[in-house]
């Protein structure tokens, strides 16, 4: 089966500083990859270029088969995407927010209607449907983030820190939800937090300073995630 | 276009949500319809050369105060990132927000018209002067909605956006006066980029097509700008 995620070589510079270093890595469909490292070690900038927000310097990615730059539309049209902090129109009811971006990805009229039924049942917040995104909770922004990441039915979903801010009720249901999405779409999540690697990913590329220090399949490894962290950034400048 | 009709909608949607536009476009009425009163009861002249011109300097002020937001915002709020990571390309997402720009002012420019149906209704105005003077204001209203965006996007601080489009627009408007001091062949150039050499011959009855060329240039540039400040990423 062709990679759903394809990063080979990928360098990117901010003026003279290099946030990210020669990186490559691949996932399959429906695999769930944990990007784990430092705060600043290039986790967000890869997202980033693979959602084709930012451009790579060298090195290139693919989506699906199309190249985040050249193909930059086809790509993004296979990505969804929850960036950190959720940022969302606040002055949008979350029914009208879905309706604009499932009209982004193409969906319209009762298509559009239908999908986004489908993803707030999912996720579970009928009941907030026609409230202002501005008076929602931490917990219910980030539901209404991941719904609209989920419209149109991308074939991976792309989760920066999904569950920064969250209370461990949610954070638990956030690892419920990415294990359930699993079947349909690959993920690429990441976490500076161990244990939220650990617990939904299927594999773990560990970030350090923009360099990938390597990929290890959990479920391979022996040593649990904090031993291989430790072995990987084992003489590592801090 | 489907996208594309998402994103005119929802700036529309935005900007007469919010309580700016209808603020900026109560006071613009406001102030020119004292304006045109006065005149008329002082001068009674059926003509509205005074108006085009008070128009186009309130326009310098309150562009800007329409324009701040469009992308600025968007860099503030962080939405930026949600919106250029969908499937919608850049140029798409900044015409959306030049048109939803436009609507309001075009607006705001055509409510004015009620003060050309009074002196139709109460006087013989020479209707040429005043159809060529409101194209030009729509001409220059297009330049300074692109300038505008062009500076929103450069920045996530709405203030700045503004005080800088002011700033440029207001230099662009009396370039012309620096030209005395210049040499001949820098003296033709910025009376060339004067906003208001451009706009006189319109609002006074005259319509050059090198005027309204210059005007669809600038804007052409802006948007071009604005453009490649999103896709400078």
């Amino acid at each position: 089966m062709p990679p759903v995620v394809l990063v080979e070589h990928l360098t990117k510079y901010y003026g003279a500083r290099r946030a990210v270093s020669d990186v490559s890595f691949d996932m399959r469909p429906g695999e769930v990859m944990g990007l784990l490292g430092p705060n600043g070690s290039g986790k967000s900038t890869i997202l980033r270029i693979l959602t084709g927000y930012l451009q790579p310097s060298s090195g290139r990615a693919q989506i699906c088969g199309f190249d985040v730059v050249s193909q930059s539309l086809q790509a993004r049209q296979c990505v969804g995407y929850v960036p950190e902090d959720v940022p969302l129109y606040a002055q949008m009811r979350v029914h009208e927010f879905l309706t604009f971006m499932g009209r982004l990805r193409g969906l319209e009229g009762a298509g559009c209607a239908r999908a986004i039924d489908e993803v707030i049942e999912r996720l579970s917040f009928g009941r907030y449907r026609h409230q202002l995104i501005g008076k929602l909770s931490r917990g219910y922004r980030q539901r209404v983030a991941i719904a609209q990441a989920l419209l149109g039915r991308p074939k991976l979903l792309v989760l920066d820190e999904p569950t920064n801010g969250l209370d461990p009720r949610q954070i638990i249901e956030v690892r419920e939800l990415i294990r359930a999405l699993a079947n349909d779409m690959a993920i690429l999540v990441t976490s500076h937090i161990l244990v939220e690697i650990e617990r939904v990913a299927q594999r773990v590329a560990i970030l350090l300073d923009g360099r990938l220090l390597g990929v290890r399949a959990l479920s391979d490894s022996k040593m649990g995630l904090e031993a291989l962290f430790l072995s990987l950034t084992e003489g590592e400048p801090q | 276009m489907r996208a594309f009709s998402a994103l005119v909608d929802k700036e529309l949607r935005t900007l007469f949500q919010a309580p700016i536009a209808w603020i900026v476009i109560g006071v613009f009425l406001g102030l020119t319809g004292y304006s045109f009163t006065l005149t008329l009861f002082n001068n009674r002249y059926a003509t509205l050369v005074h108006i085009f011109f008070q128009v186009a300097g309130l326009l310098l002020l309150i562009v800007p105060i329409i324009t701040m937001r469009l992308l600025a915002e968007e860099r503030r709020a962080g939405t930026l990132e949600l919106l250029l990571t969908a499937p919608v390309k850049e140029s798409h997402v900044v015409l959306a927000k030049y048109l939803a720009g436009m609507a309001v002012v075009l607006i705001m420019i055509g409510l004015t018209a009620t003060y050309a149906v009074v002196l139709g209704l109460y006087g013989t105005p020479e209707w040429g002067p005043i159809y060529s003077g409101y194209l030009g204001l729509a001409l220059l209203a297009s330049t300074l909605v692109s300038l505008g965006l062009a500076v929103s996007a450069f920045t996530s601080n709405q203030v700045i956006a503004a005080i800088v489009t002011i700033g440029i627009s207001f230099f662009l408007w009396m370039v012309d006066t620096l030209a005395a001091m210049l040499p001949d062949g820098l003296e033709r150039i910025f009376i060339s980029l004067s906003l208001l050499a451009r706009f006189t011959p319109f609002a006074t009855g005259a319509m050059y097509t090198s005027d309204a060329g210059f005007f669809i240039s600038t804007t052409l540039l802006a948007l071009f700008i604005a453009m490649r400040a999103l896709a400078r990423r």
